[in-house]
């Protein structure tokens, strides 16, 4: 799924919702992002568009909050509570995901997998 | 039009912008003012007007809350500093007056308290007998216990003399008693040594804890109020300015004002006593040469032969009547400000740092006595004072000249430099090691710069020693590196932050203050040491931080015009093309240049898929050097891009981001070779998307900085093209729209600024023209040239307008848009906006007004926002500005706060994408 600045995304997304877990002083979400408008998107593994910069999941820990929740391995997150994460440096992204005075965040993320469910369901998804 | 930039200082700056595009490039501005900050109040304005949001505000006020917080407990710290510390009664001296005053406010039950305060003064004796050879620190031990230490009092006053017996009975009328002794004090002295300390330290407890603990935590603020602080800090009378009574106070409230001094008074005695024996002070103060003594003082000089017991004596006859015949009785008062003046000149070193220090008492935060002292000729016998051999005399005349020197009444400043008070200063700078005596120096000179005609002044008489006794030695760098030795890190003392307070304002004193600063033996490369220790260190919000960048940032401005040789490095091409670049790099540039939709692809990860653009880069050679750069030449070195780069991404200090980014900007300003390495190394260190994203700061002024240097770097025609597909959006959402402005409320100078940037990425390059249209900036652009309230605003969009209807293949979609000609046209829409706002409003009018505004880069003008920034400066949004940190995976493994996990990842080649924990 890759998009044009400044153009409009269509992408099926799914809302996910994780729970932090406190570990001493740190919130934790389970998780880890990759990508961001400042990285080299010719090294993200899980796009299918090479010059997508978009914030990727990487790994994530088995059983950790975000594995409960349902996010997985190459997701790609569209936003964080609200906040567009297609266009951010992989920093504002962390720090999106890790503000200390939210214990909940809400990801809209999409994978490969719910687009081509869609698309057999629907017979046939148009690309955006 | 290249942006020039114009500066801080110049209204020259006018003449360029006329033209519109002003390219308001380097603001040197920096000029912290630490007196103004003086009062709090403005502040507090400051700071709103500074952000328009709420939340600012209040963190505003918070802060003023804690400052007055701080205050009340830095006393206590300073007087420690401040006070005779070394020989350890200064502690106690300060303690007591804080804890004087508290109990006076709290109330009345608290006569122990004041009791002990007095008490302190007689302790003097204990201390002097017993106690002498305790050390602060033990006695803070002592002090913690406030009623255990009770105890502990009466034991020394038992253990003292016989005198002690009375006392207990007497404490209630102590505050006010002693009072009378100290007034006298100054000649009398010796009543006071004898009391000194260990009683007090019961007492003292309690400020102590203050002190402790609380310096500390406000610590943090130094930011918005150090100026205060500065002045403040020294002073141990802060805390009575939170008396009530303290304005008034000097004579009529003599309690207030007495206490203060009283304490003080014998506390800074009481060190010297242990100096050097005060036997002969006895003797002296009979000398008839004081007429003041003689005169008011015979009925306790008459006794000074009965020793310190005989003071005993006296005070506890006086103490007996009560607090209101004592008032009355006219033997006692305290001295006047002249009788007080003409104590400077009293042949007893004592009673002249007495003196000294009661002057600094009454001088602080009251600017009519200040007055006073300027007008009885007070300042040359200060001034005459910094050469004492006695530190205690030269320490506490340097006390006093800072909080003089202190305020927004110039003639003070003046005062002092006309009795050749800066070079005195310098001199005992020269000349002393003692850290406190160094910072009240610095903190005076620091005071005085701020006053333009003196900054050349303190450059003539102070810059090499501030540079060689300072400067170098706390950043720690080096001239000949020791092979063996680390580099060490920079020490952020208070005296380093007031000296580079010093030179910051003096830096913006006009290109002979710039020049004579970049020549200045060491200091440029000091600095950029120091800077690179607190990249190394992550510490990069702090006042010595801020105050470096501004440094290097007004010395940054205009060095391609200044710097001797620069004509070498002259582009020739500048002449003929203004706004393009050189012509070898111009060529090189277009090779690397593929329009609009490769640009984009090269924004972030420029050289690493393209290999031709690594080659472009690489064959953009920086010339050979010989030998390591060194001096000035350091400020335009492209290995500085680096530095200001990690500053724009780590500091959380908008004073510092604005520095940083201005330096940015002036290095960018200009056509020379370097500022055509300086673009281009800021694209490759990958700069633009640092500085794009601080668009979105909540911080005014950084804004406005980082929109400058944004045009600046745009001369390029790369970044032209990078920008103006990147950073179109966070330009034009800064935008207000029509009357209504953006969360951010931005100010007009900011405003104006971004109209510019936005003119110079759209002019030339239609690509970037279409991606305004798609940012939809249309919209406002039009709103703002119809009905913005600034005319500086309108006519900004009015250009850029006109900029984008030049573009004719872009004509077809504005018109599908629904946009027409008259939008565009300034003369058309400019007449009935006239009418419609009721505003002057040819646009022929509207010009010399754009002029004006350029002022905002004025050192004054500059000087005002700062204090407005420092108000408003860091400690706000960690989390919602946080600075992007941009990827190279270095820093990521710097970073401490993630999981080891990351870091494992992060450590891996540099080229390996980042992945983060969260």
């Amino acid at each position: 799924m890759s998009f044009v600045p400044g153009q409009p995304v269509t992408a099926v997304v799914q809302r996910i919702e994780i729970q932090k877990l406190r570990q001493g002083n740190n919130l934790i979400l389970g998780f880890s992002i990759g990508g961001g408008i400042d990285q080299d998107p010719g090294q993200n593994p899980f796009s299918e568009d090479k010059t997508d910069k978009g914030i990727y999941v990487t790994r994530i820990t088995p059983g950790g909050p975000a594995d409960v929740a349902g996010l997985m391995m190459g997701d790609k997150i569209m936003q964080v509570n609200g906040w567009d994460m297609t266009m951010v440096t992989h920093d504002k992204a962390r720090k999106r995901l890790t503000k200390k005075n939210e214990d909940v965040v809400r990801l809209l993320v999409t994978r490969k997998s719910l687009e081509e469910a869609v698309k057999q369901s629907m017979g046939g998804f148009p690309r955006p | 039009m290249p942006a020039e930039v114009k500066q801080e200082q110049s209204p020259s700056n006018a003449t360029s912008l006329a033209m519109m595009q002003e390219p308001q490039e380097v603001v040197e501005e920096t000029v912290t003012i630490e007196e103004d900050p003086g009062t709090p109040t403005s502040h507090v304005s400051v700071v709103t007007s500074d952000d328009g949001t709420t939340r600012r505000t209040e963190t505003k006020v918070t802060k003023m809350v804690k400052t007055v917080t701080t205050r009340t407990v830095r006393q206590v710290p300073l007087g420690p500093d401040g006070l005779p510390l070394p020989e350890g009664s200064s502690p106690l001296g300060s303690y007591t007056d804080s804890i004087d005053r508290r109990y006076m406010k709290n109330g009345n039950d608290r006569f122990i308290t004041p009791q002990a305060t007095s008490t302190l003064t007689r302790s003097y004796n204990n201390s002097y007998n017993d106690s002498y050879g305790e050390t602060p620190e033990s006695q803070y031990v002592r002090h913690y216990g406030l009623h255990d230490g009770y105890a502990d009092l009466t034991d020394n006053y038992g253990s003292l003399s016989r005198g002690v017996n009375f006392r207990p009975p007497r404490y209630p009328y102590l505050p006010n008693s002693y009072r009378p002794e100290n007034s006298y004090t100054l000649p009398i002295r010796k009543d006071d040594y004898g009391h000194v300390a260990q009683p007090q330290v019961p007492m003292g407890s309690s400020t102590v804890d203050l002190n402790r603990s609380q310096p500390e935590r406000f610590q943090p603020e130094p930011y918005g109020l150090e100026d205060d602080r500065r002045s403040l800090g020294p002073e141990e009378e802060e805390p009575y300015e939170l008396e009530p009574d303290y304005s008034t106070a000097n004579r009529r409230t003599l309690p207030g004002a007495n206490r203060g001094r009283t304490h003080r008074e014998p506390l800074r005695d009481g060190p010297r006593i242990r100096g050097y024996p005060d036997d002969p002070i006895e003797a002296e103060l009979i000398d008839e040469r004081h007429p003041y003594i003689h005169g008011m003082y015979s009925a306790p000089l008459a006794q000074p032969e009965r020793g310190s017991m005989a003071s005993l004596d006296r005070m506890g006859g006086r103490r007996s009547p009560s607090i209101d015949s004592i008032r009355k009785d006219p033997r006692w008062r305290d001295p006047d400000l002249p009788e007080v003046i003409a104590m400077l000149g009293h042949p007893i070193d004592p009673v002249k740092s007495n003196a000294a220090a009661y002057l600094q008492h009454l001088c602080y935060e009251n600017d009519k006595i200040k007055k006073d002292v300027r007008q009885l000729k007070g300042i040359p016998v200060l001034v005459g004072l910094l050469d004492h051999p006695k530190s205690e005399v030269h320490r506490k005349a340097c006390g006093a000249l800072r909080n003089i020197s202190y305020g927004k009444d110039n003639d003070n400043k003046v005062a002092i430099k006309n009795c050749d008070g800066i070079p005195a200063l310098v001199r005992l700078l020269r000349k002393t090691n003692d850290m406190e005596v160094r910072e009240l120096i610095t903190g005076t000179l620091w005071n005085l710069s701020s006053y333009e005609p003196l900054k050349m002044v303190i450059i003539n008489h102070g810059l090499q020693t501030m540079t060689n006794e300072v400067i170098i030695p706390h950043s720690g760098w080096e001239h000949e590196p020791n092979e063996d030795s680390k580099p060490r890190d920079a020490e952020w003392t208070t005296v380093f932050k007031n000296t580079s307070g010093c030179l910051r304002n003096v830096s913006s004193d006009g290109a002979e203050a710039r020049r004579r600063l970049r020549e200045c033996d060491g200091l440029v490369d000091a600095l950029l040491h120091a800077l690179q220790s607190a990249a190394g260190k992550k510490d990069m919000d702090n006042k010595s931080v801020e105050n470096c960048v501004c440094i290097m940032r007004n010395l940054s401005y205009h060095v391609h015009k200044e710097v001797p040789g620069a004509e070498k490095f002259q582009d020739p091409s500048a002449l003929q093309a203004p706004g393009s670049v050189g012509p070898q790099r111009k060529k090189k540039d277009d090779a690397g240049c593929f329009g609009g939709k490769k640009a984009k692809e090269e924004w972030f990860n420029q050289g690493r898929k393209n290999g031709e653009n690594d080659k472009n880069y690489d064959t953009l050679d920086l010339p050979k050097r010989t030998e390591p750069s060194k001096g000035f030449e350091l400020l335009y070195q492209p290995e500085v891009v680096r530095l200001y780069l990690s500053l724009l991404t780590e500091s959380q200090n908008y004073n510092t981001l604005e520095a940083a980014a201005g330096a940015l900007q002036n290095l960018s300003a200009g056509q020379w070779t370097w500022s055509n390495y300086i673009r281009a190394t800021v694209r490759k260190e990958k700069g633009l998307p640092i500085l794009v994203e601080l668009l979105r700061s909540d911080s005014d002024k950084v804004v406005r900085a980082v929109a400058i240097a944004l045009r600046n770097l745009s001369i390029d025609r790369r970044n032209k093209d990078l920008i103006g597909s990147y950073a179109m959006r966070d330009l034009v959402s800064n935008l207000p729209s029509g009357q209504q402005r953006p969360a951010k409320n931005l100010e007009e100078d900011t405003v104006v600024a971004i109209l510019n940037t936005i003119h110079e990425i759209v002019t030339d390059s239609s690509e970037n023209a279409r991606s305004l249209i798609q940012a939809q900036a249309i919209e406002k652009l039009v709103a703002i040239n119809r009905t913005s309230q600034s005319a500086r605003e309108t006519k900004a969009a009015s250009h850029v307008l006109q900029t984008v209807w030049s573009y004719k293949d872009l004509r077809n979609a504005l018109t599908k848009d629904g946009w027409n000609k008259s939008h565009f046209q300034p003369t058309v829409t400019a007449t009935p906006k006239a009418t419609k706002n009721g505003k002057p409003g040819y646009d022929d009018t509207t010009l010399p007004l754009m002029e004006k505004n350029q002022d905002g880069y004025s050192t004054i003008d500059q000087r005002d926002k700062d204090c407005k920034y420092k108000a408003s400066d860091v400690s706000v949004d960690l989390t919602e500005r946080e600075p992007l940190k941009n990827d190279t995976n270095r820093k990521h493994y710097i970073r401490s706060n993630r999981p080891a996990v990351s870091l494992v990842d992060a450590c891996d080649v540099k080229p390996q994408p980042v992945d983060s924990w969260v």
